[in-house]
């Protein structure tokens, strides 16, 4: 990336608007370039090609979109972060690249939006159905079994990298985290017999 | 979304009885001995009459209320351990005194109207997390809390450093957060509906302050030990 990274802002605080660019500018590698204060102002397309673009979550929600990122026409370059005004809990963010929480310190907020900078690099698709994939399934009877995931690379042919992105989106589509958790998982579904347990 | 952008703001100045406005704050206060029946007392006249700081109350309090909260604990001293520790070991006594006797009795009568196959495997997991709980409090009460005592007291023998429990300090809110998952979304139907809400409501009373502890294991008492080691 050459030159400063670009950011936009959409917020109908000017308060807030003018703190974080404050905040933000006193790093010389950013630049808050264009600042909206609505939506309409913001016009639909992210003109002058930004390389993130912070928005306050309400405007998301009220224009009844889920996913910012279509509701901004943004490409998929643009990294998107919401502010976080108040006890809302990382899930609640799940759609963004990232979050600038109003009580984050200025070392904080740079982190996190070279962090989202990074996010909006790596993505990978985000599938919003719960429905474990074959491939899933057959992975989460290997880690249920107390495979680790080297193993599983080896039975199944793939890079470490990979189990360990199906394994994250098998814990977010099931709500479940641990390896205890997710053999109870396997086993209440058939997927395991009780008696390898 | 809604915005909510009424986190309490309270000074040493705010009145003690109007910040008791749910039942962590309630909790805080009972595990710090401030008696209720502090009438228009404020939060400076309690701390002073329990010989408590108002900046570790403050902070306590916030991180309870602020979600991502970041104490600042350049104001306090050493003379706020003590007082911290005698909270954390208060939180931990209704834990295993209470709670987690109480869950635990809630997640047997569940179990009991379920299918073999469930609460067979069930069963396990949570013997396996019950262990899990008292070996992660056993390590605080047993090793760190003397340690840090021994500091207050000049001793400086222990070869134990405040680092070593911040690489070992394991997450006990995981497991729970999973199983809260199971009771609503995998266990079958045939479980008995009550006895299902009856736990999820004991998880969803534990679960913030679980997080709110580590909190301020992690983010206060570690670094404020850190500077007197």
């Amino acid at each position: 990336m050459s030159g400063k990274i670009k950011i936009t802002i959409i917020e109908p605080s000017e308060i807030v608007t003018t703190g974080l660019k404050r905040l933000i500018e006193q790093n010389g590698s950013f630049n808050v370039a264009k600042t909206f204060s609505t939506l309409q102002e913001y016009g639909g397309t992210p003109n002058g090609n930004p390389d993130i673009i912070i928005i306050n979550p309400t405007i998301v929600g009220d224009s009844g979109y889920s996913d910012p990122r279509s509701l901004l026409q943004a490409n998929d370059n643009t990294a998107i972060m919401a502010i976080n005004y108040g006890p809302y809990d990382e899930d609640a963010f799940r759609s963004y690249d990232g979050y600038i929480s109003i009580f984050n310190t200025r070392e904080q907020i740079e982190k996190r939006l070279s962090a989202a900078l990074k996010n909006s690099s790596e993505k990978e698709t985000y599938d919003d159905s719960n429905e474990l994939s074959v491939r899933e399934r057959e992975i989460l009877t290997a880690v249920a079994k107390g495979k680790t995931n080297k193993e599983i690379a080896d039975e199944f042919n793939i890079s470490i990298h990979t189990v360990i992105s199906h394994r994250k989106n098998i814990s977010h589509k099931l709500g479940i985290n641990s390896i205890a958790g997710l053999t109870i998982y396997a086993v209440m579904n058939k997927l395991l017999d009780v008696e390898d347990f | 979304m809604t915005m909510n952008c009424c986190a309490p703001i309270f000074t040493a100045k705010t009145k003690m009885a109007e910040i008791i406005t749910d039942y962590s704050l309630l909790t805080i206060i009972d595990r710090l001995n401030i008696k209720l029946g502090f009438g228009d007392a404020s939060i400076e006249e309690i701390c002073r009459r329990h010989n408590l700081s108002t900046d570790l109350f403050l902070m306590i309090c916030r991180v309870y209320a602020i979600d991502g909260f970041v104490p600042d604990i350049s104001n306090l001293t050493n003379s706020d351990i003590p007082k911290l520790i005698g909270y954390l070991q208060r939180t931990h006594k209704y834990w295993i005194e209470s709670f987690f006797p109480n869950l635990h009795t809630n997640i047997h009568t569940m179990l009991e109207s379920c299918d073999e196959r469930s609460a067979k495997i069930l069963n396990k997991f949570y013997d396996d997390y019950d262990d899990e709980v008292q070996k992660h409090l056993d390590y605080e009460e047993n090793i760190v809390f003397p340690y840090i005592a021994s500091l207050g007291s000049g001793d400086k023998s222990n070869k134990f450093r405040i680092k070593d429990f911040e690489e070992n300090h394991s997450n006990i809110e995981e497991k729970l957060h999973d199983l809260k998952n199971i009771v609503i979304k995998y266990l079958p139907e045939n479980a008995s509906q009550q006895s299902r809400i009856n736990v999820l409501n004991e998880i969803f009373k534990i679960e913030n302050d679980l997080n709110k502890h580590s909190v301020i294991e992690n983010k206060i008492l570690i670094p404020l030990v850190s500077k007197y080691e």
